[in-house]
């Protein structure tokens, strides 16, 4: 019995070999991109893909990698975890074995989870949840800040530069929002600081008034989200319909022009962190002028993320001579990479040494300017 | 009054506002429901064509440079109820006349069918993300103590009363009183009878979904304004809470469906105020439950003949 | 007639017209902060009038067009099976090869048709767990994903909290939906028609929204992941061994391959259904199966006769809620993730859609329809962007060509000879 199934096994794995091996032997290497390219926060999922492609580009015009091209297969997974797990089996199936993303931290826990059982190399470039990192993952990297660095900025700045009365801290549930909120909440605590609220609000929810007479009663003068632009766009629509006029403050997740079209006036002036602007760097302009050239907007948060997350895994499959995503990831942990972000090394969770957040002021046109310190 | 006092008014004219618009969508529910008895799932999406024709209508009325705030908005009013009313008529034509007659599940399943097949249609057609459209009417009446507590009503929750409580008059006096209104009635009663008495029951049903519809694009329009923001899946939300409002208030009830909404927006406004918000659907739902088991064929239903 | 089918054409048009000169002949879009709109390109009103012209001519030729299609032949899917007697002698051989085929099939094919072929069986199993519900007893149960979340987050919490393994979970899972089922059915089974419908659909959402909100205990909108995959016999399917454990290709000295794990998940799958599928047909063949079709057919000839409805309708829920709670367990197995978002309303449609596309009551006609349902988007994934839209078209479209199912049930029944 064991004989045979012995037998039977084996030719099924030659099958699945020789499939497999069709995949290795053509001329691109494929690098699948995962992320939202529909649903409420697919404007970071464009932000990523401006990124991804102005890399490739500029690579494969620069010959290649070891005289291969670079392929980019976009995946969408509308920033939905089912989906993600999905979209990461779909990858798997198709012999891809370099992801670029996910993008919501969400989704890209459980999407990590099957890559690194199935050995394929990951890198996302938006996802800021420590817990991502936390499991002893081999195969699984990041080209951006967490959010205990983010969230404790958050709440420094909010106990040194704003000194709120009342404050608020709200969130959508998820993984990243609330992940965030806990660690301002944690960090303000520690500063003796306490929130007069901590509430969930339900993704995709529209109607936030009952949620503002709340905040209204317990004369709430600071409100910090937890969470994307979409919910928090609304929130201040609806807060300045009800005269209601407190300070409001979120993550990189909200930095996008769509807040202001949802909340218009009610935009100017809210705080955010957010990774550096590296479209400002000049060692940038070349690469901002190409994606401009486009007709792209290369100002968005994870745009020049996403570029170093192909920069380092393009740079490491050049130094390997291998696409094997074992000896890349071996690889990635032990050298510098010099990318669009600038210098980046790896500790051994997989998460940048050094990565730096700064507190924005957003504007009603869609801007943002370095707020006040 | 007291600051609790006036906290709890502000709910409660929070509650009404999205009450009015759950009750404008459950019309087209229960009358659909009283008239063939089937559930009409691709209502809906309705709704969201509807928001999403005066945001289009809006838009290029400001594009092309008008500014008079009322005639855009009538305007807007005028082409998305009849779109949405052409939508409303050409889904009972195409999935539901056909079937009709055969086991009830059948329309059931076509409607669910119609439902995603219009999400889809629509996130071909404009894309699945947000759509926002920047506040057209602000500003609101502000009342009560300062020191205390400061309710404050906005013009546009009066206007998506004031809007409720005239379609909602137009309709009970069209019902009552219109040829029309008395065929709806009898094809209620008795469709083969009707159809003896010289009735078109085929265009009466027609116009049914004609009429739901149009109420559906009047709550588009209010809410889309009201909230500014819409996209291909608000209508599967809304449509579930109308539907639920409907069955609360007696499925087949006009001012069953009114009550219903109502009772469902205060009851989402009073949880989200005393209790954690992300409970309010939890509560509306067991709401229901508990009505239904009290009263098995909601607040105003007529209780149903067991039949041989 | 012909002036009648123009005037009726000219009338299409003109509806098709509305309807889409607004939605698809203008787009929104924005321009800085500002909402604009943007006439569609010239393509599209290709494609608008490319539409109104279908739209006018089959209407203009409807009756040439009616008259070539009842031409052609139905397909008769029941006339393909053999006749009864035949049926008979071949079952035994027929259900052998066919156990047969479906374990040797997969060490045959790509690694992404056995994962697909695995979604499949939970759809079958779902099916026939949900048919036991409305096709044979009648009850509409738009909530009935409710029970296939409880089921995979059983699994999921049991083995995440206390380190169960998927088999001890299996009847846990089932038993638990089955309690759930018989809670919920204890006090609204007095429901008649769609009341009973609407409140099954509020217990659906209460589930999932209670799933959502528990952040403590289910991780809320974020789900749990790291779910253990099964072990056969203690053996686990992956690449490194956990605490303590062997696995699979170092027991069996070959090289490690994912591939196996997803053909294993699959014979479970297979094992699965046919244990579903066996437990159902005797229950079919007891007095409570046939009091089921008997209260779906008449439930006042039914009380009249003697037989206890409440009991009947719940034992009817009950089975059909502890099928659900299996194939959730095996869900949540196989993806080794689940949040609450699996299991929302559109789910329990699609698993009714199967139901009565299969044929209401009918076992066969729901492992087609199950079939068709899972592989039908996988298919049009060519077409990526018009998947759903097609999927949502097919839906109607075969509610109209076959609203009795692809193959409905036959009783076996006797006639009188004259």
């Amino acid at each position: 019995m064991k004989q045979f199934s012995k037998t039977l096994l084996s030719i099924g794995t030659a099958l699945a070999i020789l499939g497999s091996a069709a995949a290795v032997q053509a001329e691109t290497i494929k690098i699948a991109l995962a992320g939202p390219s529909t649903g409420p926060v697919a404007q970071y999922g464009d932000m990523q893909k401006i990124g991804v492609m102005a890399a490739i580009d500029d690579i494969n015009k620069a010959g290649g990698v070891n005289g291969m091209q670079l392929e980019g297969v976009i995946y969408d997974d509308a920033c939905d975890p089912k989906q993600a797990v999905a979209v990461a089996n779909k990858i798997v199936n198709d012999g891809i074995t370099h992801v670029v993303g996910h993008l919501c931290s969400s989704s890209t826990e459980p999407a990590a989870d099957v890559y690194e059982e199935e050995g394929v190399l990951m890198i996302t470039a938006a996802s800021t949840s420590p817990s991502i990192t936390e499991k002893g993952h081999q195969l699984i990297f990041r080209t951006i800040g967490l959010d205990s660095l983010q969230g404790s900025m958050a709440a420094d700045y909010i106990a040194n530069t704003v000194k709120p009365k009342t404050l608020a801290i709200i969130h959508d549930k998820q993984q990243y929002g609330e992940g965030l909120a806990q660690t301002v909440k944690d960090g303000l605590e520690a500063k003796g600081i306490s929130a007069v609220m901590f509430e969930g609000v339900t993704p995709g929810d529209k109607d936030f008034s009952a949620l503002i007479a709340k905040l209204k009663k317990e004369n709430v003068d600071f409100v910090y989200y937890g969470g994307y632009h979409p919910e928090l766009g609304l929130i201040l629509r609806q807060s300045a319909e009800k005269s209601f006029n407190a300070q409001f403050m979120g993550p990189e997740g909200i930095v996008n022009a769509d807040l202001a079209k949802i909340a218009g006036d009610a935009t100017e002036g809210v705080l955010a962190t957010a990774p550096k602007s590296f479209d400002q760097n000049p060692e940038n302009k070349a690469r901002v002028e190409a994606i401009t050239a486009k007709g792209e907007d290369p100002s968005g948060p994870f745009v020049f993320t996403a570029y170093a997350a192909v920069q380092v895994m393009s740079d490491a499959i050049k130094a390997v001579g291998d696409t094997d995503p074992a000896k890349l990831a071996d690889y990635i942990r032990k050298n510098e990479f010099d990318t669009s972000i600038g210098k980046v090394t790896y500790d051994e969770k997989g998460d940048l040494t050094e990565s730096t957040f700064l507190v924005y002021s957003l504007h009603k046109d869609g801007s943002k300017t370095p707020a006040a310190q | 009054m007291s600051e609790a006092s006036l906290y709890f008014l502000q709910q409660l004219i929070n509650g009404l506002t999205i009450g009015s618009t759950y009750a404008l969508i459950a019309i087209g529910y229960t009358m659909v429901y009283g008239i063939i008895g089937m559930i009409n799932f691709a209502h809906g999406e309705i709704y969201m064509i509807g928001s999403y024709i005066s945001f289009i209508v809006i838009a290029g009325l400001l594009g092309m440079g008008m500014v008079a705030l009322p005639v855009i908005l009538v305007i807007a009013l005028v082409i998305a109820v009849f779109t949405a009313s052409t939508y409303g008529w050409a889904v009972e034509r195409v999935a539901y006349r056909p079937l009709r007659g055969s086991n009830r599940l059948i329309p059931l399943i076509s409607a669910i069918g119609m439902s995603i097949f219009l999400q889809n249609y629509v996130v071909l057609a404009q894309g699945s993300r947000d759509v926002a459209l920047a506040p057209q009417i602000s500003g609101s009446w502000t009342f009560g103590d300062p020191q205390l507590f400061e309710v404050s009503l906005s013009y546009m929750q009066l206007l998506i009363w004031v809007v409720t409580v005239v379609c909602m008059t137009a309709l009970t006096l069209f019902i009552s009183r219109s040829r029309m209104g008395r065929a709806c009635r009898a094809c209620s009663e008795d469709q083969g009878m009707t159809n003896l008495l010289g009735i078109d029951t085929n265009r009466t049903i027609a116009m049914t979904f004609v009429i739901g519809a149009a109420l559906a694009a009047v709550a588009g329009l209010l809410l889309g304004l009201y909230y500014g923001v819409v996209n291909p899946f608000v209508g599967f939300i809304a449509g579930l809470k109308a539907f639920t409002a409907a069955v609360l208030g007696g499925i087949g009830s006009i001012p069953g469906a009114m009550l219903g909404g109502l009772i469902l927006g205060v009851t989402e406004a009073l949880t989200s105020a005393y209790f954690p918000s992300e409970y309010k659907d939890v509560v509306s739902f067991g709401l229901l439950i508990l009505i239904l088991l009290f009263r098995p064929s909601g607040l105003l239903g007529k209780p149903e003949v067991e039949k041989v | 007639m012909m002036r009648q089918n123009f005037y009726t054409a000219f009338f299409a048009a003109g509806i098709t017209l509305i309807l889409t000169c607004l939605m698809v002949g203008v787009k929104l879009t924005s321009e800085g902060t500002e909402l604009r709109v943007v006439g569609a390109t010239a393509a599209q009103w290709t494609w608008i009038f490319g539409g109104i012209a279908i739209v006018f001519l089959s209407q203009l030729f409807r009756d040439q067009i009616s008259a070539a299609s009842a031409g052609i032949p139905r397909p008769n899917l029941g006339k393909l099976l053999p006749a009864v007697s035949v049926q008979a002698r071949l079952k035994p051989w027929l259900i052998a090869a066919v156990i047969v085929g479906l374990i040797v099939w997969p060490f045959m094919v790509s690694r992404g048709a056995v994962d697909l072929a695995t979604l499949t069986l939970i759809y079958v199993m779902l099916g026939l767990g949900l048919n036991i519900v409305v096709g044979l007893a009648g009850l509409l149960d738009l909530g009935y994903v409710a029970f296939y979340a409880i089921g995979a987050y059983t699994y999921a919490l049991l083995s995440s909290y206390f380190g169960l393994s998927f088999w001890v979970c299996l009847p846990i899972s089932a038993l638990l939906a089955a309690t759930f089922g018989f809670v919920l059915g204890f006090p609204v089974l007095r429901l008649r028609g769609d009341y009973l419908a609407i409140v099954t659909l509020g217990f659906g959402e209460i589930i999932r929204i209670l799933l959502n909100n528990w952040t403590g205990l289910t991780g809320g909108p974020n789900g749990i992941s790291g779910i253990d995959k099964p072990t056969l016999f203690g053996l686990e399917f992956n690449r490194r061994a956990s605490d303590g454990a062997t696995t699979f290709h170092e027991f069996m000295g070959i090289d490690y391959s994912s591939s196996y794990k997803v053909i294993f998940l699959y014979l479970i799958a297979v094992l699965l259904v046919i244990w579903v599928l066996f437990v159902i047909n005797r229950l079919m063949r007891m007095p409570i199966g046939r009091a089921w079709e008997a209260l779906r057919e008449d439930e006042i000839a039914c009380r009249s006769l003697g037989l206890n409805r409440t009991v009947i309708k719940l034992s009817a829920f009950t089975f059909g809620a502890s099928t659900a709670g299996f194939a959730g367990c095996f869900f949540a197995a196989r993806q080794g993730f689940i949040s609450p978002e699996s299991f929302v309303f559109i789910e329990s449609a699609i698993i009714l859609a199967i139901v009565v596309l299969g044929g209401m009551g009918s076992q066969f006609g729901v492992i087609l329809a199950a079939i068709v349902m899972t592989i039908l988007p996988e298919f049009a994934r060519e077409f990526s962007e018009y998947r759903m839209l097609l999927f949502g078209l097919l839906m109607v479209l075969m509610m109209r060509w076959r609203p009795q199912g692809l193959l409905p049930s036959k009783r076996p029944h006797m006639e009188l000879k004259r």
